[in-house]
């Protein structure tokens, strides 16, 4: 598994050792894993290493790959790096699984911006849909898509899509999420469009699932329902800044400076909506998200900007009576 | 419909589960489902993107302009999706005010189709449960099971029935679901409209290939203008109705 060390990567691997159906499961990251995993053998390669990750791939000769690393612009990386690292894990990761003779299936994470939110566009594209990416995170991920779809037909083995929408969740990195949270949020006052989202949760889960079913098609993760702009301000007690045509442009490079940038597929996803049909999870997944837009945009809000926890043991405590009169 | 649920040991137990039960456990399973309109929270906003509250606001002002009857609702399945194909005046709006009228009698989402592709109009019709005219759209919609107006090509003539588009109609043939009629008939000058919809329309020939969409497109059309025809003329009963090409009457 490739990601490992990403938030979404680690819940992934941890729902992975669960699996009854996974033998070994080994993990390639270029940082490590955010919680403590128990099965997963975890190598620290930067996607730069073509020749340490097919080291590593091939001699573990995996069944089933699933690459999740990725990198979203702006939520980790800026987006000239992020593209760069995630042509280069995709190339490293599959071209290594190429190698491997025990190869059954692969499952490549992407993302609903695939579809694109161009002129004539649908309103909520099935798997079926054109492909047509209008925003740099959407060309990204269907290089990814066609990469995988290379290799698996030369060496014949099958290869699923996770379509993701938007992730949202504790402590995943997600340029949208950051923008909700600021104190003032600007949206497009003359559209406002809904868009859907995920939780990085049913997220997980979804790419388990696929991995477990060895999915051979693409297949659109979204979380039931939609919600606007102005919507989720509301819900989460932001104040709204509403914008007009060319004040979007200087609004993102504002936004840019108060560290929470907004790259071109979440604005898009603001100026034009995105949407995405989930109607096929159940027949290819087996599963449902169990939180809809709403919920998750609720839990955006919800987390605490600084957590407080009690010490185990109290300071004055630990020190000694010889210490203290010392 | 089930059978009666007898398991509970309270005085109250014996409920017979009728259809609208079901619906509620639908609700719980998916609380962004709801069956019904008047259900649905103001700030809710749907799968495609049809805001609640935006949607109440406009249909109680929209009864300034339009004062809608609605019968033949019957005809239309509970749960699954239709296609219905409404005849059009010009200017008139039949498709947006027969989306809002068969939605207030039925209590549930109707889409309409023909909302422009972006800008500020084309969001606004999003929010009120617009589609693109796209068969895709369409079908995506269909599968969904949604209700889904759509109109002919609008006339000069409101007792006339334009082209229908057949690439719609074949999409509710692919998404497997019923093609109903439903005859419009509204006047520029007052607010009384109305909306007769007929029993489902079914092909007479079975047809694998796309003639079976352009056949069943003329038959909407045919049973389109008997139910004009059974509707009679609309009147103001003034001078106005003799005057032909007036869009009341003058037939």
């Amino acid at each position: 598994m490739s990601g490992v060390g990403g938030e979404l990567g680690t819940l992934v691997a941890k729902l992975l050792e669960d699996e009854p159906w996974v033998g070994s499961l080994s993990g390639i990251d270029a940082d490590p894993p955010r919680r403590r995993l128990q099965r997963t053998t975890f190598h620290r390669i930067s996607p730069e290493d073509h020749n340490d990750i097919v080291d590593i791939v091939t001699k573990f000769n995996p069944h089933v790959l699933v690459h999740v690393g990725v990198w979203e612009p702006d939520a980790r990386a800026a987006p000239q790096r992020a593209a760069a690292l995630t042509d280069q894990a995709a190339v490293s990761v599959l071209g290594a699984a190429a190698e491997c003779r025990a190869l059954d299936s692969i499952i490549v994470r992407s993302g609903i911006e695939i579809y694109g939110r161009g002129p004539g566009s649908l309103t909520r594209p099935d798997e079926d849909a054109p492909l047509r990416p209008t925003s740099e995170w959407g060309r990204t991920v269907a290089d990814i898509e066609r990469t995988a779809a290379n290799v698996a037909e030369r060496i014949g083995v099958t290869v699923g899509a996770v379509r993701l929408a938007s992730v949202l969740g504790p402590h995943v990195p997600s340029p949208l999420g950051r923008l909700l949270r600021q104190p003032l949020v600007p949206f497009h006052a003359t559209s406002d469009p809904p868009f859907a989202v995920i939780e990085h949760r049913d997220a997980a889960r979804a790419i388990v699932a696929a991995a477990r079913h060895q999915l051979s098609s693409p297949v659109n993760v979204v979380a039931p329902g939609a919600i606007t702009c102005l919507h989720a301000i509301r819900r989460g007690q932001r104040i709204p800044l509403p914008l007009f045509g060319p004040q979007w442009r200087f609004a993102r490079q504002l936004s840019h400076i108060t560290g929470a940038p907004i790259p071109d597929h979440v604005s898009e996803a603001l100026t034009r909506g995105r949407l995405a049909d989930n109607g096929r999870m159940q027949a290819l997944l087996g599963m449902t998200p169990d939180t809809n837009t709403t919920e998750v945009i609720d839990h955006l809000y919800r987390w605490p900007r600084v957590i407080r926890k009690q010490a185990r043991v109290h300071a004055a405590q630990q020190i000694m009576p010889d210490e203290a009169s010392a | 419909m089930s059978s009666p649920d007898f398991s509970s040991n309270s005085p109250l137990g014996r409920i017979v589960n009728f259809p609208t039960s079901r619906a509620a456990a639908v609700t719980s399973e998916n609380a962004t489902v709801f069956p019904r309109v008047t259900d649905e929270p103001a700030g809710h906003v749907d799968n495609w993107g049809r805001d609640a509250g935006l949607f109440r606001t406009v249909t109680m002002l929209s009864e300034i302009r339009w004062s809608v009857s609605t019968g033949g609702d019957q005809h239309l399945p509970t749960r699954k999706g239709a296609l219905i194909v409404v005849n059009a005046r010009r200017f008139a709006l039949a498709a947006i005010y027969s989306a809002f009228a068969i939605s207030r009698a039925v209590d549930r989402p109707v889409r309409f189709v023909g909302r422009p592709d972006g800008g500020t109009f084309g969001a606004l019709t999003q929010r009120l449960g617009g589609l693109l005219d796209h068969p895709d759209e369409v079908a995506g919609a269909l599968r969904a099971g949604e209700l889904v107006v759509c109109s002919a090509s609008a006339t000069t003539r409101p007792r006339d029935v334009g082209v229908i588009d057949h690439a719609l109609v074949g999409a509710a043939i692919r998404s497997n679901v019923e093609v109903f009629p439903a005859a419009t008939t509204s006047s520029p000058f007052g607010r009384r409209a109305r909306i007769e919809i007929g029993e489902a329309t079914r092909r007479r020939q079975l047809r694998r290939g796309p003639l079976a969409e352009v056949e069943l497109a003329d038959h909407v059309a045919d049973d389109i203008t008997l139910l004009l025809t059974e509707m009679g003329e609309m009147t103001t009963a003034t001078p106005l109705d003799w005057l032909p090409l007036s869009g009341i009457g003058g037939n």
